[in-house]
């Protein structure tokens, strides 16, 4: 599906307004949007809304043998989802030019940086690590989809908690939640990516631009940068030529958001923390807002029982009885059974056909006939019932070799065989 | 079949519901009998002798017998004779293609114009807006937009100039916009002057004086979805004190 | 060197006050049934609750239609296109094509989300009125966002309310119950994922809202004809619940245009 395309009073309009220091939104040039982070029901779980951009992250864990070159240190993967639900130019399932940048980008920012302690997710040196897997879905692009990755990232991981593990002699155990407490990662820096967007070749700036933004500008810078001032990641794109002095600037703008946005982080953990001591019910369900109009919550309700039984019985008695008979199964060859109607079979070749096969075979059906004859004359183990004979008597003499050959009376298909005996000879 | 909806305008029906048209068990001798006749918009639908609801909304009507489904819904599906903003994206021998939001493009003859020939062609480049109106708008065929009335007159269509916002709000709003004596409308009338287009599908035009009261009318009408009519009189209200 | 490996997710017990509530309540009025062959069947009617549940439509700005629908902690998040455009390698001529997207929360989409998107798509199809969109495109994506028991009829309940604030026409709306069988012949309504782990048998129907007839139905396990046709009966009762849960939010988000 492809998006609206952007027309070019848009463009002219958005241009003019960077020039008088006006945005979309009524924001100023170094203005974040409002950023919400919300945690899951379960640890490593987290959204975060950037203005109308919503990104959900969730950290899992996973015992894999490690890699050959690094035996004790722990592995980690990130994978950026861009769910066609974020905007309808996103396909499932395709690499796009944007996903492995946006990928990449996260993956220097939080991999390369070295911010999480891998060694730590070592269990057993060569043999088994922790591999800790970030998956982050996009469910609405507005614009900036990279920083609030970074932020949803960031905080899932350090949010998430691995199950403990014991290891006695050779034997590896996991322990359950309930066993013992699950552990966090140990995590020595927060780096978070602030994007900056240049127009008019870099001479006005936007932090955090939305879509709209993004489509006119002209190129895009990327800082990841912890509360310590130091810088994780840096990559622009879009090839404008920057001078010195504004990477400087922006290292020096990213400096100050990455501030406020770890303080924001730490209060939401600490937030999340304090809701789960005191057992209260946390997560996405309790995050619903009340107020808006567009929600609704129903407490929990019991259904009305009465006359479930009553009627799942009326039903079951005025169904129809299910068959108790069960059509006697016929034995057409040694090694297959056959049941259900006409039990003959008309794809198959005709007899004169047949009696072109060798002599061999001919043997082999004539000695199973008998045999099946001597059953029947037994009487215990094959029934044949009056219709079935019946049958045989109204079948037209002029097709005979139609006859089905190993159904019907043993004396019918003794005949049967003889003839093709007789042809064979 | 009229006063069993009669009954229930202005209440919120959901997919499913249904109104049946049962006739009366006595028939009058003495009065003169009227075949009853229902006109039904959009969201309703017969079904056998039924009348059934297919949108989630609010049941409408309208003098004498016309009924329809009032719904906040995003996506534009075209109707004959609605005008609509589009964006012009292809230019392909003697049409342009022009995109209004719907699930297909519309198709929009250069001869379309007001005062065009085949030696004098209007002006329009891609990613230019039009204002136009359908003349084929139906399921089965392809779209097709006109930039002139039956008279061949522009009446208020054709290639937008220069300036102004395009942005989007709700298809239920635009309908609240363009109803004859809209309180929207007169609301921001005696906020600022200004220019403003409006498309049925949803995309609003708007130019003023600056790039900043363009801005804020652009951000008041999006917010205009969500509220009442006393919310929106009080916001209104502090912008006027604020901004004068 | 033996291992026991813990998936990611599994030690996730519900918090939800209702689980509890709905142990301690199953013995009461059980029933006995005493069938032609003598055999005793168990049939508690009892433990029957849906979980809290809410809902919030249109909170996302791109999609043409979004809804979030919680039972319990079980979550999820379902944005609706269209009509849009159609690829022509899916056109169909007479109607629109429908197209139904699961993302799981963790990796990529596995057969399970597979066939649980068919199960989703055909309940849309039977209820959605395709034949007035031809050759376009519809694409439902849903995307767990946490899985606490009942995940499929929680995909359907968000893909309804969804659909319905896209404003597509719908001949009727659906929602979908899940009920769980326990090793007593208990039926547990909206089981958290540890009763699900325990049932028997586990089974989720698609009801529509006009004759509560079945769309479509999903089941895991074993049981008796008879256990099938309480538990349809269940849903059926646990259904106009849920009705009446999409009508009065409807009517609140209406509340501001009457």
């Amino acid at each position: 599906m492809k998006d609206t395309p952007l027309s070019n009073c848009e463009r002219d309009f958005l241009l003019k307004a960077i020039e008088e220091k006006k945005r979309l939104d009524g924001r100023q040039t170094y203005d974040y949007r409002k950023i919400k982070i919300t945690f899951g029901t379960d640890y490593g779980c987290c959204f975060v809304d950037l203005g109308k951009t919503r990104v959900m992250a969730q950290v899992s864990c996973e015992l894999v043998a490690p890699k050959e070159n690094r035996p004790n240190e722990g592995i980690m993967f990130f994978n950026i989802e861009l769910s066609p639900m974020a905007s309808p130019a996103f396909e499932q399932g395709r690499q796009s030019e944007l996903s492995v940048k946006l990928n990449r980008q996260l993956e220097r920012c939080l991999r390369n940086s070295k911010c999480i302690d891998t060694e730590s997710l070592c269990v057993v040196s060569g043999e088994k690590v922790w591999q800790i897997r970030v998956d982050v879905h996009m469910l609405n692009h507005d614009g900036n989809l990279m920083d609030a990755a970074s932020i949803a990232a960031i905080t899932a991981l350090c949010h998430f908690r691995r199950p403990d593990v014991g290891i006695q002699g050779d034997e590896v155990t996991v322990y359950s939640p309930e066993e013992r407490d699950p552990i966090p990662l140990s995590i020595y820096h927060m780096p978070i990516s602030v994007s900056f967007s240049f127009f008019q070749q870099g001479t006005y700036l936007l932090v955090d631009p939305c879509e709209r933004e993004e489509r006119v500008m002209d190129g895009l810078l990327m800082i990841a940068m912890n509360k310590h001032r130091e810088i994780c990641s840096i990559q622009s794109s879009g090839g404008i030529m920057l001078l010195k002095d504004q990477v400087m600037r922006c290292s020096k703008i990213a400096s100050v958001k990455v501030s406020e946005i770890t303080e924001l982080i730490s209060k939401a953990l600490d937030n999340d923390k304090k809701a789960r001591k005191a057992g209260g019910r946390c997560g996405f369900a309790e995050s619903i807002p009340q107020e808006r109009i567009t929600a609704l919550k129903m407490d929990e309700t019991p259904v009305e029982m009465m006359d479930v039984t009553d009627r799942a019985n009326d039903i079951v008695q005025k169904a129809e009885a299910p068959p108790q008979t069960v059509p006697s199964p016929v034995v057409p060859a040694p090694g297959v059974g056959q049941v259900g109607q006409g039990l003959q079979n008309t794809w198959g070749l005709e007899e004169q056909e047949e009696s072109d096969n060798s002599g061999e075979e001919q043997e082999e059906i004539k000695t199973q006939m008998k045999e099946k004859k001597d059953e029947n004359r037994g009487g215990d183990v094959v029934e044949i019932s009056d219709s079935e004979e019946e049958e045989v008597v109204i079948l037209h003499p002029e097709a005979p070799d139609k006859l089905p050959k190993n159904t019907g009376s043993g004396s019918h298909q003794k005949g049967a065989a003889t003839t093709k005996k007789r042809q064979k000879k | 079949m009229f006063s069993t909806l009669m009954v229930r305008v202005g209440e919120v029906l959901l997919p499913g519901d249904e109104f049946s048209c049962e006739t009366d068990d006595t028939i009058s001798l003495t009065d003169h009998v009227k075949p009853e006749k229902v006109v039904c918009g959009p969201g309703l639908r017969r079904s056998g002798d039924r009348l059934v609801v297919c949108k989630s909304g609010v049941l409408r009507h309208k003098q004498p017998n016309v009924f329809w489904i009032d719904s906040q819904q995003r996506r534009y599906v075209p109707a004959k004779g609605e005008t609509v903003i589009g964006i012009v994206t292809t230019k392909s021998g003697d049409i342009f293609k022009v995109d209004f939001g719907g699930s297909e493009q519309a198709s929009l003859s250069y001869l379309a114009f007001e005062g065009a020939t085949k030696r004098n062609r209007p002006n329009v480049q891609v990613g230019d807006l039009v204002f136009a109106q359908f003349i084929i708008a139906n399921k089965d065929m392809e779209p097709e937009l006109v930039c002139i009335d039956s008279s061949g007159r522009a009446n208020g269509m054709g290639v937008f100039g220069g300036g102004g916002l395009l942005f989007r709000v709700s298809l239920g709003l635009v309908r609240r916009l363009l109803s004859p004596h809209s309180e929207i409308r007169s609301d921001l009338d005696q906020l600022f002057t200004c220019e403003l287009v409006v498309g049925m599908n949803g995309r609003l035009w708007v130019r003023s004086s600056s790039v900043q009261q363009t801005l804020i009318i652009a951000n008041l009408l999006q917010s205009c979805d969500t509220m009442t009519a006393p919310q929106r009189r009080e916001l209104f209200r502090r912008v006027k004190q604020g901004a004068l | 060197m033996q291992l026991s490996t813990i998936p990611p997710r599994s030690y996730v017990i519900s918090k939800s006050p209702s689980a509890a509530k709905q142990m301690t309540s199953s013995t009461l009025d059980r029933l006995l049934f005493l069938h032609g062959g003598g055999v005793m069947e168990v049939c508690g009617s009892s433990s029957v609750t849906l979980r809290e549940f809410g809902c919030e439509q249109s909170l996302l700005s791109r999609p043409d239609g979004s809804a979030s629908f919680i039972q319990g902690d079980t979550s999820v998040l379902a944005g609706v296109y269209g009509p849009a455009e159609v690829k022509v390698s899916k056109e169909i001529y007479d109607r629109a094509t429908l197209e139904v997207l699961i993302q799981p929360k963790v990796g990529l989409p596995s057969v399970r989300e597979r066939s649980q998107e068919q199960c989703v798509r055909e309940t849309c199809e039977a209820s959605l009125l395709l034949s007035l969109h031809p050759r376009s495109s519809l694409t439902l994506i849903l995307q767990v966002l946490h899985d606490d028991g009942s995940l499929l009829s929680c995909f359907l309940n968000a893909a309804c309310m969804a659909l319905m604030d896209a404003g597509l026409p719908m001949s009727c709306l659906f929602c979908g119950v899940t009920c769980a069988i326990d090793t007593d012949g208990q039926i547990i309504t909206d089981p958290t994922a540890a009763q699900e782990k325990e049932s028997r048998a586990l089974m989720t129907f698609a009801i529509d809202s006009t004759e509560r007839r079945v769309l479509m139905s999903s089941t895991k396990g074993s049981f008796s004809v008879h256990e099938l046709q309480q538990c349809i009966a269940v849903s059926q009762k646990a259904s106009e619940k849920i009705f009446q849960f999409y009508r009065d939010s409807v009517r609140r988000r209406y509340s501001k245009t009457l």
